[in-house]
């Protein structure tokens, strides 16, 4: 088991001196290789706070979790004993902003800054920074470029090889899409659905985009108030009928599907969970 | 009709660089609502800042309800034109929500009584009043954005930059910020949206393409809609709806019914 959260809390001391809890009571596990898991819920329900916990950035004030074998709980922090080092190597975060951590004169640099600060040779890293470059969706032309005349879509690649390169078995990126256009984030999408396909890596998507959730992820977790509120499949998550409470809006094909459903004489064997499926689905039934 | 602005053979480039926007020609009618599609990195948010005056245009003019933009205008052309711009926390002037309501007001020297009556009407029009004496960090990103809009609409102007304001959002800021787009164009005030979501490019009047730097097309919104090849040569996608109407066309699958009913509910999002 890689990540296991047992009654985690996390509290929160605000400017005002209240206590404010971020996220209660959660109990989660997610596997070491193999998923693909989004992320969801309003602003302020606890998100971040959520997948922070998971690299061991904020340790929790109450429950305890088991990271990649290591237990952590409150008295953690005091034990100087425990290295979390280990951990953020083993699950990599990349933050919703990450062009703004691009500090190097090259794009190579950059990459393998964060290997070489884990004890990895400067051979070895350049070797990784090459093969991660062409993983995102880039060429080795971009290693020796400036990073700072780089587009917003290329630079958040470029800050995903350099968490690549750590060889992270769990990948985690807040809000990776947001703000890009439409074909620039199905390209990172696709980016991401390779990583875990073909490298087999746990990856945890943060996103407001219900489409993403509905068309890629195998899994959902909802967060709502600090707590969650659901974990399980997206196609049931959607067909809940509390999802309105939850300000979750439908996604696009399954709002359409649905539509299409309830007007026509049209059933879906299984429901479309791609624009693709849903478009030789239809030319099927209309045959 | 009058216009409000008018943009005449506009180029802009940073320092040294090559054009980020070249020979721009647009004019922007009193009450419109105009939508500005575009790639990354395609010039939008660059020609979004050429309005309101804070980058120069290396050619062109740009007149806002007659008056020339230059530097001697230019604070008062801000007070015509405001901009909501897309992260809710790098906006956020005031300590109290009221006070950034404020903010502007003060800049403008409004009286302390008039200040107070627009900061409760303004902030009751995005139902932001209950949250007067709220600091920033005790609200959502929607939120933000709404008192945003409030401060703008608290000042007057008589158009508003929406710059991917909605693109931090969760579904249900977004849609609120949509509502209240469509609410103050009826009202009059000018609204230009710029964006990659094509739900917000329905409701408005015309749409404009940009593609490096350069316009592709200008039309109606809904023939931009519909327009697969002008859309995905600046990296956009059709509406689901109108995607599949297009396939169904491609394809030779024949249902009249059901393409109405694409184009129907494309046009109801």
């Amino acid at each position: 088991m890689g990540i296991k959260f047992e009654r985690v809390s996390y509290q929160y001391q605000g400017i005002d001196q209240r206590g404010y809890l971020a996220i209660g009571d959660i109990n989660l596990s997610i596997n070491a290789a193999g998923e693909f898991i989004t992320l969801i819920g309003e602003t302020g329900s606890g998100k971040s706070t959520l997948v922070q916990h998971m690299n061991a950035l904020l340790l929790p004030t109450e429950g305890r979790m088991k990271l990649f074998g290591l237990t952590i709980d409150k008295n953690t922090k005091k034990n100087k004993k425990i290295k979390l080092n280990p951990i953020r190597k083993k699950v990599g975060l990349v933050f919703q902003f990450p062009e703004y951590q691009l500090f190097e004169e090259t794009v190579l640099k950059d990459i393998i800054f964060g290997p070489k600060n884990f004890g990895v040779s400067e051979e070895e890293a350049i070797k990784r920074a090459k093969k991660m470059i062409e993983v995102v969706g880039l060429d080795e032309s971009y290693l020796s470029r400036s990073p700072f005349n780089l587009s917003g879509g290329e630079k958040k690649r470029v800050s995903i090889a350099g968490i690549l390169a750590m060889e992270p078995d769990v990948l985690i990126l807040d809000e990776p899409t947001s703000g890009l256009d439409p074909m620039g984030r199905n390209a990172l999408l696709e980016v991401f659905y390779d990583i875990h396909k073909t490298l087999n890596k746990t990856v945890i998507i943060i996103t407001h985009d219900m489409n993403t959730v509905y068309e890629y992820a195998q899994r959902a977790l909802v967060m709502r108030e600090g707590v969650l509120v659901y974990d399980g499949d997206p196609l049931q998550l959607f067909s809940k009928k509390n999802i309105d409470n939850w300000n979750l809006e439908t996604p696009d094909i399954l709002a359409l599907s649905k539509a299409m459903e309830t007007k026509f004489d049209i059933t879906f064997s299984t429901p479309p969970r791609s624009r693709k499926a849903l478009f030789t689905e239809i030319k099927e039934v209309l045959k | 009709m009058k216009p409000i602005i008018e943009i005449k053979d506009v180029s802009f480039a940073y320092s040294k660089q090559q054009d980020v926007l070249k020979n721009v020609n647009l004019t922007i009618q009193k009450g419109e609502w105009i939508t500005i599609l575009g790639h990354n990195g395609s010039g939008k948010s660059t020609l979004s800042k050429l309005l309101i005056g804070l980058l120069k245009a290396k050619t062109g003019t740009i007149h806002v309800d007659g008056i020339e933009l230059n530097e001697d205008s230019v604070y008062d052309i801000r007070k015509k034109i405001g901009i909501v711009f897309q992260n809710p926390d790098n906006q956020f002037v005031g300590v109290t929500v009221r006070d950034d309501i404020a903010f502007g007001l003060e800049n403008l020297q409004i009286p302390r009584e008039e200040m107070i009556e627009r900061i409760d009407k303004f902030s009751k029009k995005v139902d932001m009043f209950e949250y007067l004496n709220k600091e920033p960090q005790q609200l959502s990103g929607g939120q933000k954005q709404r008192v945003a809009i409030a401060g703008i609409l608290a000042m007057k102007t008589d158009v508003i930059i929406f710059d991917e304001s909605t693109s931090m959002l969760d579904p249900k800021g977004r849609k609120k910020i949509l509502e209240y787009m469509k609410q103050l164009n009826d009202e009059g005030t000018t609204i230009i949206t710029i964006t990659h979501d094509m739900k917000e490019a329905v409701s408005s009047d015309r749409v404009v393409v940009l593609k490096h730097g350069e316009i592709l097309k200008v039309d109606t919104s809904t023939n931009i809609l519909r327009d697969k090849t002008t859309l995905e040569q600046s990296n956009l996608e059709l509406l689901l709806p109108l995607e599949l109407l297009h396939y169904m066309d491609s394809n030779n699958v024949d249902h009249q019914s059901l393409k109405d009913f694409l184009w129907a509910s494309s046009l109801n999002v």
